[in-house]
């Protein structure tokens, strides 16, 4: 990747004690590109994502957003500064009402046009329903939403189809896919559902043990040889 | 986190903000969230309603002997809905507000008593105190919760116990003896009533009931406000609330020092009518009982735990002096936290609410 | 500060980490901070004042007070903890306070409002020359029961297939349940555990102190600094906190005797600006 990359981060390493969860990973995106990162269980995708956020301090390594060293940041100033992130296991305001949260967020983080966020993900019908109330899909529309409000440079995206039905999660891939193009937003997607990582994503990386076992176009990444011996193989 | 508020802010139902169709679209983002002119204005108006009203209250209680369960329940009761407002806005559980209750009981008898202060600036040096004090303690204890944060607050206030009876600072607090409260001369007037008429449930009633509204209302504001909204969505998803891009160590102490003010306030007043401060005012018993009544009378609600107050003091009066107060405290606890989830009047919210379903139902069904 | 004072230091800590002990465990195990155990101690103190008055030898009531404890305990576990384990742990909290106080009461409904002497056994009642200062044999028996106890604890939850069921609860409640521990049967041993310690304290405290109403809650708070200080939920934490509390306790009545009733609050701010998780840095 050039110097046009948003997001950058070298060397990014977690450890738990004696554990290397994350080792020595690095990981360039450019405005508008989706960037997937697979790998089979317990490869490290969620350490990474949590380092890249902020949610663990990292062990060694540097992350940079739009330039600027962000290592020692707190999440609540990378949020306002251009960096969001949506979780695994959905994170919404149970008590509150979808309006209201969506609203205070948006708030919060400058959102000028908050109707188009809405609009992307059909929530009109549900905005007065507390979120405690809604189904687990538009829960994870809501946490995805929440992640895309103030226009963020970066969104990094913790499995956002787990817990959907086939159906429903490959409608939520394309649907990121169109509106990282649309809102040139430079988003990295954690993914356990592989097949859909290589339809929507501009570039991959793949992940083992915590270290990259490959990266690049999802074309180079299906052909390299370590990455159908190690990962694919067993899948394809 | 493993808190209390399972039970969703029910706020007076007649203020629920409902979208205004005039001209805004649906998705107006104005709607909801911060304060509408229109609901502060209605707010105003039940508030000044229920002020004046209440100024009534020693007309139609004629006993002297409950004119002062009610005073003295009023003033607990704004502890306790300090209390409550951290419980239901932060889900978090104090057992320590006594440190500022008390703190600022004694702040008043020693501005007066000692350095010869009249009672008014001694009273608002006395909140002042108490409500920095809390800010203070808060810096320490709001980064934890559940347990944590109980335990934390249950040692702060019981080191200001402590402190209060050490034999070394006996010619300020008056160790175990207390201090009582001194006017600089038998003229002087606190707001325009003598120490005798502070002393009278029925002449002090006015000043208590006036600040009950006041900071009743004030809590209303400051729940519906934007950030009261940033509490909520901090209680219910801390680490969330951090990652949409809040500081969630500030509102919290923010809260916890509303709170702590609100337990100032109270002490004030108690102090202005006992005209005495023993180290009672900063003991275990007063903690754990403020909070039983906060609990007992209901903290979603935000009046809740004032009438949880009255109702504490009610009984104080009845089974105080058989010993079996604490007996009944114990018991109403139990049943207030296993059967009550709302407490007392979290449960009588929810019956209204069950009969209105239920006539409207009928009323629905004679339609068709 | 002379060897009598260090014993008396170490004496107080021991009773503490009987106490603390029993109440990290439930932590542990329940993830309730237990405000009952203050009473259940002085529940203890008075079954072991009942016991000598009806003729029982102190060593008797010495095994009497912690089995009736223990029952209580079985009670508390059954009547409540269980029924309510589906209940955020702070509304348990609430309720075993409740129970604190409904204790208390029943209490001195029962025994009165009087301070009750009880005697040592004739054959600790002496002293006992330890390098050369005379000391109170029966304060030496509550460290050397104390000690024995903590370390049979340890052993206990070390070695054996019900400690190492607790163990794997209080690590993780969910997944213990699905390994095929029985979750329910591992809290009951647990919390009658803990109570029989709280009736072994209280025993102990009685010919020390003598039993009257009161002292289990004034016990209470130094028992919960003691459990935070050690890292809630950490048994050895506990344990160390306790005699650490009990030593700068005697300390501060030497050095500072003026303010030393601020010694436990003390220690609890430093630790816990130090080491926000306490000794053992367990979550709080």
């Amino acid at each position: 990747m050039s110097g046009s990359a948003v997001l950058e981060a070298t060397g990014v390493t977690l450890r738990y004690g004696a554990v290397v969860a994350v080792d020595a990973v690095d990981i360039a995106v450019a405005p508008g590109v989706l960037h997937g990162v697979i790998g089979p269980n317990g490869a490290g995708k969620s350490s990474f994502m949590d380092a890249l956020s902020g949610r663990r301090r990292l062990s060694a390594g540097k992350v940079l957003l739009g330039g600027e060293d962000i290592t020692r940041k707190k999440v609540a100033w990378r949020r306002t500064h251009g960096m969001a992130r949506s979780f695994q296991r959905t994170s919404v305001f149970n008590s509150m009402t979808v309006r209201t949260q969506l609203e205070m967020v948006a708030r919060r983080n400058r959102e000028e046009d908050l109707d188009s966020i809405i609009a992307a993900f059909a929530l009109e019908a549900y905005l007065d329903q507390p979120c405690s109330a809604i189904s687990y899909g538009l829960q994870r529309s809501v946490d995805i939403a929440m992640a895309l409000i103030g226009k963020p440079h970066v969104v990094l995206l913790d499995e956002p189809g787990a817990g959907l039905s086939q159906e429903e999660s490959v409608r939520m891939m394309d649907h990121i896919r169109a509106l990282c193009t649309e809102r040139d937003v430079a988003a990295v997607l954690v993914e356990h559902d592989v097949d859909g990582v290589f339809r929507v994503c501009d570039e991959i990386t793949v992940l083992s043990l915590g270290k990259v076992l490959a990266s690049g176009k999802p074309a180079e990444v299906r052909a390299d040889p370590v990455v159908i011996e190690a990962y694919l193989g067993s899948q394809a | 986190m493993s808190s209390v508020p399972t039970a969703v802010q029910t706020d007076d139902p007649t203020v629920v903000p409902k979208p205004d169709d005039g001209g805004r679209g649906m998705l107006d983002s104005r709607v909801s969230v911060g304060l509408q002119r229109r609901v502060v204005l209605r707010g105003l108006i039940v508030a000044a309603v229920v002020l004046v009203a209440g100024l009534f209250v020693p007309d139609l209680i004629t006993s002297s002997y409950y004119m002062g369960v009610a005073a003295d329940g009023v003033v607990l009761g704004i502890m306790a809905i300090g209390i409550g407002f951290l419980a239901n806005r932060s889900g978090l559980i104090s057992l320590g507000h006594t440190a500022f209750y008390g703190g600022s009981a004694y702040g008043l008898a020693i501005a007066t008593t000692h350095w010869g202060w009249s009672p008014t600036s001694a009273a608002l040096f006395a909140i002042v105190g108490g409500t920095l004090l809390a800010v203070a303690i808060g810096a320490l204890v709001i980064r934890s919760t559940g347990f944590g944060f109980l335990m934390l607050t249950l040692a702060f206030g019981q080191a200001l116990y402590a402190v209060s009876t050490l034999t070394s600072v006996r010619s300020v607090t008056g160790a175990f003896d207390g201090i009582s409260v001194t006017y600089p001369s038998d003229s002087t007037t606190f707001l325009g009533l003598s120490q005798a008429d502070l002393g009278q449930p029925d002449t002090f009633w006015p000043l208590a009931w006036i600040c009950l509204v006041v900071v009743a209302f004030a809590l209303w504001l400051v729940g519906r406000s934007r950030f009261g909204v940033t509490l909520e969505a901090i209680r219910e998803n801390e680490e969330r609330a951090r990652f949409s891009g809040y500081n969630t160590y500030l509102p919290r102490l923010g809260a916890f020092a509303i709170s702590g003010a609100c337990a100032s306030i109270a002490g004030v007043l108690f102090a202005l009518k006992a005209s005495y401060v023993s180290p009672d005012v900063l003991g275990f018993q007063l903690a754990g009982d403020s909070l039983i009544a906060t609990i007992v009378g209901g903290f979603t609600i935000l009046i809740g735990p004032a009438i949880g107050a009255v109702l504490y003091i009610y009984a104080q009066g009845k089974f105080g002096d058989t010993g079996n107060l604490e007996l009944y405290m114990g018991l109403a606890l139990i049943v207030a936290v296993i059967f009550l989830p709302g407490g007392v009047t979290g449960w009588v919210v929810e019956q209204l609410r069950r009969l209105r379903t239920l006539t409207a139902g009928r009323k629905e069904a004679r339609r068709s | 500060m002379n060897l009598a004072q260090v014993l008396n230091g170490l004496a107080l800590g021991a009773l503490l980490m009987i106490l603390s002990s029993g109440l990290a465990l439930i932590y542990g195990l329940r993830g309730v901070m237990n405000f009952s155990h203050g009473a259940l101690y002085m529940l203890g103190a008075y079954f072991a004042y009942e016991a000598t008055n009806q003729g029982l030898s102190f060593w008797l009531a010495l095994i009497v007070a912690p089995l009736g404890l223990a029952i209580v305990g079985a009670a508390l576990e059954l009547g409540f903890f269980r029924r309510l384990q589906r209940r955020s742990h702070i509304e348990v909290g609430l309720v075993t306070f409740g129970i604190a106080l409904v204790i208390n009461r029943v209490i001195v409904l029962i025994w009165g409002d009087d301070t009750h002497p009880v005697s040592a056994p004739k054959a600790v009642d002496g002293t006992t020359n330890v390098f050369g200062t005379d000391y109170p044999t029966y304060r030496l028996l509550i460290i050397v029961v104390a000690l024995a106890m903590a370390a049979a604890l340890v052993l206990w939850l070390r070695n054996s297939r019900v400690g190492l069921h607790i163990r794997a609860a209080s690590h993780d409640t969910e997944t213990s349940g699905i390994l095929g521990i029985n979750v329910d049967r591992v809290s009951l041993v647990v919390v009658c555990l803990g109570g029989a310690l709280a009736g072994l304290a209280g025993t102990l405290a009685a010919p020390y102190f003598a039993v009257s109403p009161g002292m289990g809650q004034s016990i209470l708070i130094t028992v919960l600094i003691v459990v935070v200080v050690g890292g809630i939920g950490s048994v050895g934490g506990a344990m160390a906190a306790a005699l650490l509390l009990g030593l700068v306790q005697i300390m501060g009545n030497v050095w500072l005797p003026s303010a030393a009733v601020l010694v436990p609050y003390a220690l609890l701010i430093v630790v816990l600006l130090w080491r926000p998780t306490g000794i053992a840095g367990k979550r709080v």
